[in-house]
């Protein structure tokens, strides 16, 4: 009961000035974040349940049930973030924009919480075609920006669910070009790498719908993070098998000297995704080889692989995470690509004597040197293919630091290292022959690598059940007993309990090799062998 | 047997504080000792005439007071209390409250009435006072009684029929009731002060009348009886006739229908000529109807088809009549009206109604609205101009923006030119019109917007021209600058367009803040949080520097505030206003700074000087602290982290002291929510602090001083230390699990029937279980056993409150949630009890359907947490 029951009703007027209301609606809207803060605190404290319980004697399928919990709330969040996605898609009045932002958002959060985004439940709530409908032309940047992530993570599920992705391709490519913010494109660049980075048929249809030439324009700034994503996506997108591809892209303007730009730079991330780049152009086309090769690459791979000492190694077994921090040995097999596909490199770029050749041979050594087992295989692999070149070539490595490193790691190195490094060792002892036949000998580097101890790693190489890794021991043996001065070569084989390592292919089905090992065991050591002693 | 306690009453009330203190104690004294005399003495010194009116006057307030109070809980103590005395003395000080509205003194009338009502209101649907509503009809049919014990006895049943349901009584006495006050205002039968009292219990009794509106016969009686004294000779009874007319459109909107005709005559020949006070209660008709129309349309759901309450269309149906009526009020404007938000006039309510039209029936206005405005804004007569002006700004919000735009994209360049118009209420309303539509239709976000990028240089050049003009005119223009800037928060591209201005925008907001000629804070004020709002919607990436370099300007304002020499309270206020307002701007700044890893820095860079700025603002007052710093604190709190402990030591003083602000309860309220805060930023941290609060926060919870609204959220707070300082809060358990186990209980025994109880009682439901959750969730991992012993009441007051239909949506997801967080926390300990507890399966099954994506998703877990429970 009103104490003043006289005054009569009064509403506020509709001409009011701002002061008042805004005040309060400024302390209101304070109050309001501390209890969204307090909302999303607890909301944490309730999912994280990882080692909760109150009880020690918790049984085994605790975990499992706390997995399932997890991902069932995840998959409900997801869908009915969707849902929510939906009504604000359909929505148009006042605010409509900061509300599909904001369910984007929530979406991608969700996309992105754990180790097994529920990509599954988005895709089954219908998620693709708002996403799709979130990128048409003219939306505001936050917007597209969030719904390219969304259809990023998307992309990184299981391949049909990339595929689900087919739809939204066109707009995604769309929002490549100039016109888009940097951060949008970007986003999209990540999407459409991880979609590449699927399988060949995506990557045609990416390629077909003309994806290649505005990735390629956004290698050419100067922005680091762009471009490294560009990079990325290239790199996945030019894999072939079908080298058109990468062929195209080293003819789009100005990509050459992006990637020398690139390349230049101290970013080492930056660095990683242009040599990427570099792997696949110079592994699928011969084209580009041929234009790299007449580049400054090879000097700049040589600088960096020289001053690099980032050695954080991380294989890129997974295309579509993209924390490829494998600098070295992306620069290192760009640089093996190029000496190896074009025996031309070698003999007019790596000429012994020049600076550039020297600086080679010393970073592949101080690879050689590290202890990560990849670098020291793709180090050996380039080093084999110097190796195969012309006699100074040969010269040149047999008087560096390497060999001595070799010899080390024939006996002591993973298989597939030895592997590598004999094939080195073994192009160091012939001669370039121009014909058939068997290759001449270089008695010097024979005699001298063999006193050193490396015939056991071959003849332990023709223990193996390699066939290649086999074939390169028996003709290193064949070299030995044929070359090794003073006619020791059978001695010393058989000292290495080489004989009996040949005898395994009396029988062998492999018919070349039992025909060679059986051949050499009767021409040594025949009826006739050890009859001196 | 009473105690004679005039001078202490009369003590109380002395000018000199020693006396009135002494006094106060002593009356205390009595009270606690004997409650029960104490009341009694409180009554028969309200009865007697021979005691001087001041002491009666305070008899009957300390008796009210001892009856009723707005706290919920405080209440439920006082309805024990007065349960608890013995019959005898009730009956006695019920007998002389009876006697007292037969007194000479009208004011002593008027007391025992407000008393009489509010024991009914314990005792009626206790049905312990059967004899009440007997003996004051009794008064009324007996002829030969004074007009005044009428009158008081009309004014009492009033107060007695808004207190109770008309269900506490039977039907007869209800009738008998109505047929009472509508008979008091018989012309024939009685004079004037009869009349209004009876028309005045009436309007008090409209609620109660339930039963006899839904009886048309009754019905028309009751209408035809108020109709008629809407034409009193009287103005009072004509003004009161009214104010019952406005309070059935609100209540009884759906069965007018009939009356309409006559209605729409009465209101009109009101507006056009009778007394202001008539006539504003005439166009209140017209806007109550309005109300009740648009909350239907907004609670229409085309798509259900249910059939909710119908929609009569008064308004459609009145517009051709009812806007022409409306238009002639906005040219009834005050000569020199005090241009101020409290000003109340026909003009003003005419204007408010006319928006109100506007947005009940749309488009169909603005055809009966734009002749009006186009012939009247180019006349000489100022008063045509404002009112043409008045006119257009007030239908902009409800038609829609494809009809609006043309005439606003026509009318805005007019409008910009009339900020140049010589008469000051013109540029006012013009300035305040800009405003409405910079708030209606300038939506960048949503990609639409009357003001284009090419123009927005103009609006702006007439705007920071304009906030130059007179006080009210400034005033207006920072509405329109607030707007203008609400419209480009997350516009995407768009946000950028007013990135260019920003310098300048602050610069005039900060000038215009600065300015003397105000005359109070007002302006201020407004030009404060309309600076606010363009730094809160800024694009941050653009402006990040410009905000950043705002910051020491406005905390160089604030250090300054603190050399204003301080002679008089008066200038204690007006130091005290500055510096909330530029707290609130500090408040704003951290926040958007904050907002970001790239401009976070800057705040942690500057946080120990803005610390110590605020710590300088609440050292200026030596009783309270100010609000304002306390929020801002909030958001530094927030910001800095964990990085917070360094200040707690000099800050923990001020925390207490707002914790303990009894009488401006706001203050409190903020106080607790910094708490919050704190708790979030600290973490474990608090630690140190946590005993001092807690102490404090359980005090403010028992206090019957502070007011109610701070309570729920002291629960809330409760859960967000614990979550802070989990297995430390084992030793707060004792003191505050009974409390929020009280609370939960005078829950369940609120009264359905008052809306804001309703609400009230939704709010401390939703902030128990909250705390319920932070403590749960704060011992989960380390002694969920501590809470144990308590799960049985919890689970009970989760079933309690699953089973109230009127529950609202937060309710159920806070107690579905904690539902959830008592299964995760104790695991197999309640499995047993949640075997024999039936209900939640149901509830959570009701929960698991919902359209509430949230609800439903809440209710997943909980299940999910209850389906582990139930198999370990």
């Amino acid at each position: 009961m009103a104490d003043d029951s006289s005054t009569s009703h009064r509403r506020d007027p509709i001409k009011s000035s701002v002061g008042n209301v805004a005040a309060q609606r400024r302390r209101q809207n304070a109050v309001t974040v501390g209890k969204e803060r307090r909302e999303s605190l607890v909301r944490a404290k309730r999912l994280c349940r990882v080692g909760a319980t109150g009880d020690g004697d918790v049984p085994v399928e605790e975990n499992d049930m706390i997995t399932d919990e997890a991902g069932f709330l995840l998959d409900t969040q997801t869908s009915s973030a969707v849902e929510e996605l939906k009504s604000a898609v359909a929505y148009q009045g006042k605010g409509a924009m900061q509300k599909r932002v904001n369910t984007l958002r929530q979406l991608r959060r969700l996309l992105s919480k754990s180790e097994f985004p529920p990509v599954e439940a988005a895709l089954k709530a219908g998620a693709i075609p708002l996403l799709v409908q979130c990128l048409s032309f003219g939306s505001p940047d936050e917007q597209l920006l969030e719904a390219a992530w969304c259809l990023t993570n998307i992309a990184a599920g299981k391949p049909e669910e990339t595929k689900a992705l087919m739809p939204a391709l066109p707009l995604l490519i769309a929002h490549l070009g100039e016109k888009s913010s940097l951060p949008v494109a970007e986003q999209c660049a990540w999407a459409l790498g991880n979609v590449a980075g699927e399988g060949e048929e995506l990557r045609n249809v990416l390629l077909s719908q003309g994806a290649l030439p505005p990735l390629a324009r956004m290698m050419l700034p100067n922005k680091g993070s762009t471009v490294r994503t560009a990079a990325w996506a290239l790199s996945n997108l030019i894999k072939g098998p079908d080298p058109k591809a990468a062929t195209e892209l080293i003819k789009v303007d100005g990509v050459l000297d992006a990637i020398l730009r690139h390349l230049r730079k101290v970013d080492e991330e930056l660095a990683t995704e242009v040599a990427w780049v570099v792997v696949y152009l110079s592994a699928l086309s011969n084209f580009a080889t041929g234009v790299l090769v007449k580049s400054d690459v090879l000097q700049l791979l040589v600088e960096r692989l020289a001053t690099s000492n980032s050695l954080q190694l991380l294989i890129p077994n997974e295309n579509k995470l993209m924390q490829r921090k494998c600098t070295l040995i992306v620069v290192l097999r760009s640089l093996g690509n190029l000496v190896a596909a074009d025996s031309h490199t070698i003999s007019t770029v790596l000429v012994p004597g020049h600076e550039i050749t020297d600086g080679v041979i010393k970073v592949l050594v101080k690879c050689l040197k590290s202890d990560h087992r990849v670098l020291k295989k793709e180090a050996s692999w380039v080093l084999s293919n110097i190796a195969a070149g012309s006699i100074e070539h040969k010269q040149l490595i047999y008087s560096s630091e390497a060999v001595p490193l070799l010899l080390r790691l024939l006996s002591t190195a993973p298989f597939d290292i030895r592997k590598e490094v004999a094939y080195v060792l073994g192009n160091l002892c012939v001669a370039p022959t121009a014909g058939e036949g068997k290759p001449n000998l270089i008695e010097e580097h024979l005699a001298s690598l063999v006193q050193r101890g490396c015939l056991s790693g071959f003849i332990d190489l023709v223990r193996s059940a390699d066939i290649e890794a086999a074939r390169l021991g028996l003709q290193f043996t064949e070299l030995v007993l044929r070359g090794v001065p003073n006619g020791d070569g059978p001695k010393l084989v058989e000292q290495e309990d080489g004989i009996d390592a040949m005898e395994i292919y009396q029988f062998h089905e492999n018919e070349d090799l039992r025909n060679m090992a059986n051949g050499l065991v009767d021409k040594y050591f025949g009826e006739d062998y050890g009859i001196d002693e | 047997m009473a105690m004679e306690i005039t001078q202490f009453l009369l003590a109380a009330q002395s000018a000199d504080a020693k006396v009135r203190t002494e006094a106060e104690t002593n009356l205390r004294q009595f009270q606690e000792q004997n409650m029960p005399l104490f009341l009694l003495s409180l009554s028969v010194e309200l009865s007697n005439d021979e005691k001087p009116v001041e002491s009666r006057r305070l008899a009957g307030i300390v008796l009210k007071n001892s009856l009723d109070a707005k706290d919920a809980i405080r209440k439920e103590q006082l309805v024990q209390q007065w349960m608890a005395i013995d019959v005898s003395i009730k009956s006695q000080i019920k007998d002389f409250l009876l006697k007292t509205l037969g007194s000479s003194v009208p004011e002593a009338r008027h007391t025992s009435a407000q008393v009489i009502a509010k024991i009914a209101s314990i005792e009626i649907p206790r049905k312990q006072w059967p004899e009440l509503i007997g003996s004051l009809l009794n008064n009324m049919t007996q002829q030969d009684k004074p007009a005044s014990l009428k009158q008081a006895t009309l004014e009492t049943l009033g107060y007695v029929c808004e207190e109770i349901s008309h269900q506490d009584l039977v039907q007869d006495e209800v009738n008998a009731v109505l047929t009472a006050v509508v008979q008091g205002m018989n012309l024939a039968d009685h004079g004037p002060e009869v009349r209004l009292a009876a028309t005045k219990a009436l309007y008090n009794a409209l609620e109660f009348a339930q039963t006899n509106f839904e009886n048309e016969m009754e019905r028309n009686y009751i209408m035809k009886v108020v109709c008629d004294t809407a034409m009193s000779t009287e103005v009072e009874i004509r003004q009161a006739a009214f104010e019952c007319l406005v309070a059935i459109a609100s209540a009884y909107y759906e069965v007018l229908e009939p009356y309409m005709q006559t209605l729409f005559q009465l209101t009109s020949n009101a507006v056009k000529g009778d007394e202001e006070t008539v006539a504003l209660q005439a166009i209140e008709f017209w806007s109550s109807i309005c109300d009740e129309e648009i909350e239907l349309q907004e609670f229409e759901s085309p798509e259900s088809g249910d059939s909710g309450p119908p929609h009569s269309c008064f308004i459609e149906k009145a517009l051709s009549s009812l806007i022409p009526l409306l238009l002639e009020t906005l040219l009834k404007q005050e000569e020199d009206q005090d241009q101020d938000d409290t000003i109340w006039n026909i003009s003003m309510a005419g204007g408010t109604c006319l928006g109100l039209v506007a947005r009940t029936v749309g488009d169909a206005i603005v055809p009966l609205v734009m002749p009006f405005v186009e012939s009247n804004i180019v006349k000489p007569d100022w008063r045509c101009r404002e009112a043409a002006t008045y006119a257009f700004g007030s239908i902009l919000e409800g038609p829609s923006v494809e009809k609006l735009s043309p005439l606003v994209q026509a009318g805005l360049e007019f409008l910009l030119n009339a900020m140049k118009d010589g008469n000051n209420h013109v540029k006012d309303t013009t300035a305040w019109t800009l405003s409405r539509i910079f708030e209606l239709l300038h939506s960048p976000a949503n990609d639409f917007s009357v003001i284009s990028p090419e123009n927005l240089k103009r609006v702006l050049g007439v705007l920071l021209e304009s906030i130059k003009d007179a006080p009210n005119v400034a005033e207006k223009v920072c509405g329109a600058i607030y707007y203008l800037a609400q419209g480009y928060e997350d516009a995407g591209p768009s946000s950028s367009l007013l990135s260019p201005y920003l310098t300048e925008i602050i610069s005039c907001l900060i000038a215009t803040a600065d300015r003397t000629d105000g005359g109070d804070s007002k302006l201020r004020s407004s030009a404060y949080e309309t600076l606010n709002e363009v730094v809160r919607c800024s694009n941050i990436a653009e402006t990040s520097s410009i905000i950043a370099q705002l910051l020491p300007v406005i905390m160089n304002k604030l250090g300054q505030t603190m050399e204003i020499q301080i002679v008089s309270s008066e200038d204690r206020e007006k130091q005290g206003d500055l510096q909330a307002s530029l707290c609130g701007v500090l408040q704003v700044i951290i926040q958007k700074l904050s907002s970001t890893d790239e401009t976070k820095p800057i705040i942690l860079q500057a946080a120990d000087q803005i610390m110590l700025l605020f710590l300088k603002v609440f050292g200026c007052r030596s009783s309270t602290v100010h609000e304002e710093a306390m929020l801002a604190i909030g958001a530094l709190a927030y910001a800095t982290g964990s990085q917070f402990e360094k200040y707690m030591p000099e800050f923990f003083q001020y925390l207490e002291m707002g914790l303990q602000n009894f009488e401006e309860y706001q203050v409190c309220g903020i106080t607790v929510g910094v708490v919050g805060d704190i708790c979030r930023a600290l973490d474990d941290k608090v630690l140190p602090y946590c005993d001092g609060i807690m102490g404090l926060l359980l005090k403010d919870l028992a206090s019957s001083e502070l007011h109610r609204s701070v309570k729920p959220p002291i629960f809330s707070c409760f859960g967000d230390i614990a979550l802070a300082i989990g297995e430390h809060f084992e030793k707060y358990v004792p003191y505050v699990l009974p409390m929020m186990q009280g609370a939960a209980e005078i829950c369940a025994k609120m009264e359905t029937s008052d809306e804001e109880m309703v609400d009230y009682g939704n709010q401390l439901r939703r902030c128990i279980f909250e705390a319920y959750s932070g403590i749960l969730q704060g011992f989960k991992t380390v002694k969920p056993e501590v809470m144990v012993p308590y799960a049985q009441h919890l689970l009970k007051f989760i079933e309690l409150v699953s089973r109230d239909s009127q529950r609202d949506e937060s309710v159920t997801k806070a107690a579905v949630a904690v539902m959830g967080d008592l299964a995760d926390a104790l695991g197999s300990n309640i499995k047993l009890m949640l075997k024999e507890s039936a209900f939640y399966d149901e509830f959570l099954g009701e929960c698991l359907q919902s359209d509430d994506e949230q609800l439903k998703e809440t209710a997943g877990w909980t299940q999910g947490m209850i389906q582990r429970v139930m198999v370990l």
